[in-house]
């Protein structure tokens, strides 16, 4: 670390932290996005989800890279850099969810559930880029955490009535119904992958105590 | 003039051996570059030494009347007990070492005064305790300010980060002025140097082991401030810092790397009570016991050597060189080889 | 946020006919604390049955339940609130009518069931979005 790197300094910093925000609005987006494809059933829109997911791959690697060019201590790096991949994985997700409703409808019997699934994603991620945004203030993150398990357990309440109703479906074929079977993985699994992340903010908010 | 040379050597050692204290956290986190962190403890060494050096230097003059040439051996001897103690990679303390050997020659030649040792040992004894009390009050102060004022993640990494800068700024010139003495203090006392020349040359010698040496101790485990995070590296470089300094006001040189192990301590009170180990404490006290010990034992050794050494030189190993023409031998090679490299150094325009 | 965000929409249904003892296994077996009774005819509206209903009516009375009726237990009528209604708004109608859950309805048939459960959760997922319910 050389003088001058010590006297822009904030810059660097500032850049990864807008980033980092905007990386997650991409995401609440996308889930947006999504819910709105589930409710209108339009596969074309579905479609958008993993552009914006490539989109997404390029800011986490300019995070990244800006983190690894100077930005930060280097004890906080890896823990910025975990953050973000995680925040990663949940639009990976979202993304093979979008990709199997492209080519298969939800059979009518679930497509409500699903809706609200796919609604609560949302409100969590919502919530998840609340809680980063307090991180960064450096504020109490005990309420957010709570609402987000609240999130967490209304999915998981819902994804045990899914599978029960799923299982009263008829499917053609053994490939029709692993297909259904990992769309409902994946829509209920993402709630799970969203708290990993806001776990992590927990760590960095307490890391730099 | 050539006595002061083993003041060097001892300042070298020094600096190599106690700049992982000052910037070592947070070179090997990767916070400060290496080259950074020497360069500015070299320079605040410097600053330290010259402003505030001299304080000490009496201390260390008042417990033996030395001659020149006795103050050549005390500080050999101490420069290679600290040589050999950091190679056994065990703790290596200059004030110590520089203590027990000045004794050492002191009791050799009947002038040693031991009433003035007492002043000093207290003063070792509350290095690490004054360290700890500060460890433990700033982690707390400065945590409970820092949670009232900055909270902002990217605010609290700047203060992070400058703080360790200033810490370890303030830890050189800490180190510079309070262990110069251990450097040069002798020759002070011997009447060689004059207080302020010793301050400049003892602290050359420490920013030039700084410099040269402080990579190798920097990147071993044992310093015992590494695996702490910004915040608590922070204080402990402080805590020690402020100890230190303060033992300068008080004129008593005393060791660095016991001040950091009584501000890890202090600092892991907040939350572990397991830092302190049993171990620990007998390495300090071996310290306190062994050090000067065999520092002392060393410059007896010298000093009877020299003494035995210059007329066995003067009456049968001088004249013996004479007498082969090696004398005139080396003169001679000398003078070929000194115009050789004169032309070399012409012809490329030097 | 709306109501509907925070409500049950899972609503179990049973019929008038059964007895009481088929309303305590279906309690018992989905870990429900309410169920909806079918109305018996086109007069009369869909009734509710609550656990509290069952155990302080029947098997605290020593009543056997399986000779009891659904429709004897269920309570009339279902006290609905429209979706577009607030948060609030619900909480008035549950603490005027003493009720530990209020039905959304739609347009004439039940959309879901705001309980005292989700009253909590809906209060503490508002907060944590910075948002205050009550003053």
């Amino acid at each position: 670390m050389s003088f001058g790197k010590f006297f822009s300094r904030g810059r660097k910093e500032q850049q990864v932290t807008e980033r980092m925000a905007d990386h997650i609005d991409l995401l609440c987006e996308a889930c947006a996005i999504f819910h709105q494809c589930l409710v209108s059933e339009d596969r074309r829109l579905a479609r958008k989800v993993p552009d914006m997911e490539r989109e997404a791959d390029v800011i986490r690697r300019e995070i990244v890279s800006t983190i690894y060019a100077g930005a930060f201590l280097p004890y906080l790096r890896p823990d910025l850099c975990r953050f973000v991949s995680l925040v990663d994985e949940v639009f990976d997700l979202l993304q093979e969810t979008a990709n199997i409703f492209v080519y298969r409808t939800v059979p009518e019997s679930l497509k409500g559930e699903c809706i609200r699934v796919a609604l609560l994603n949302l409100r969590m991620c919502e919530l998840l880029r609340i809680t980063y945004g307090a991180m960064l203030e450096g504020a109490d993150l005990k309420e957010k955490k709570l609402g987000l398990r609240i999130y967490e357990k209304k999915i998981d309440d819902i994804k045990y009535g899914l599978l029960r109703d799923m299982m009263e479906i008829e499917v053609d074929n053994f490939w029709q119904g692993r297909l259904l079977g990992e769309f409902i993985d994946n829509l209920t699994g993402i709630s799970d992958k969203i708290e990993d992340a806001s776990d992590h903010l927990d760590v960095l908010n307490v890391s730099m105590r | 003039m050539w006595k002061i040379g083993s003041g060097i050597f001892l300042g070298w050692t020094l600096g190599a051996n106690d700049s992982a204290n000052i910037f070592g956290t947070g070179v090997t986190t990767g916070t400060i570059r290496y080259r950074t962190a020497i360069w500015l403890t070299a320079l605040f060494v410097m600053a330290g030494a010259v402003v505030e050096g001299p304080k000490c230097m009496q201390t260390l003059g008042e417990l033996s009347r030395l001659i020149p040439l006795e103050a050549f051996c005390v500080a050999l001897a101490a420069g290679v007990t600290m040589a050999v103690l950091t190679v056994l990679a065990l703790p290596a303390s200059a004030s110590q070492a520089i203590v027990g050997a000045i004794l050492g020659a002191g009791v050799l030649a009947g002038t040693a005064d031991f009433s003035r040792l007492y002043r000093i040992v207290a003063c070792w004894v509350f290095t690490p305790i004054c360290a700890l009390a500060l460890g433990y009050l700033l982690y707390r102060g400065l945590a409970w300010m820092l949670d009232r004022t900055v909270r902002r993640l990217t605010y609290r990494n700047f203060i992070y980060l400058g703080g360790i800068l200033v810490a370890g700024c303030y830890g050189a010139y800490s180190l510079g002025s309070n262990n110069v003495a251990n450097v040069t203090g002798v020759y002070v006392g011997a009447g060689l140097l004059s207080a302020r020349t010793a301050a400049v040359i003892g602290g050359l010698s420490i920013a030039l082991g700084a410099l040269t040496y402080s990579r190798r101790v920097m990147m071993t485990v044992g310093k015992g401030i590494v695996p702490l995070d910004p915040f608590s590296a922070l204080v402990v470089v402080l805590a020690q810092a402020m100890t230190l300094h303060l033992f300068t006001q008080v004129g008593v040189p005393v060791s660095s790397s016991q001040a950091v192990v009584g501000a890890v301590v202090g600092v892991g009170l907040m939350g572990d009570v397991r830092t302190i180990s049993v171990r620990m404490l007998l390495k300090i006290a071996m310290g306190w016991i062994g050090t000067p010990l065999s520092a002392g034992l060393m410059a007896v050794a010298l000093i009877l050597g020299v003494d035995a050494a210059a007329p066995l030189w003067g009456q049968h190993v001088g004249p013996l060189l004479e007498r082969l023409g090696i004398t005139e031998a080396i003169f001679v090679a000398v003078q070929f080889y000194g115009g050789w490299l004169r032309s070399v150094m012409d012809a490329l325009g030097w | 946020m709306k109501l509907t965000e925070f409500m049950t929409t899972k609503i179990e249904y049973i019929d008038p006919d059964a007895t009481v003892y088929d309303v305590v296994e279906r309690m018992v077996d989905r870990r429900i604390r309410s169920l909806v009774v079918r109305s018996p005819n086109e007069k009369d509206g869909h009734g509710v049955i609550t656990a509290r209903d069952v155990v302080f009516k029947v098997l605290a009375k020593g009543i056997d339940p399986s000779q009891m009726r659904a429709d004897e237990l269920a309570s009339k009528p279902l006290f609905c609130i429209d979706e577009e209604a607030s948060l609030v708004d619900a909480l008035e109608v549950m603490e005027q009518h003493n009720v530990a859950r209020i039905f959304v309805c739609q347009g004439g048939h039940i959309a879901g069931v705001v309980a005292m459960m989700d009253i909590m959760w809906a209060v503490l997922i508002l907060r944590a979005r910075g948002g205050h319910v009550f003053r």
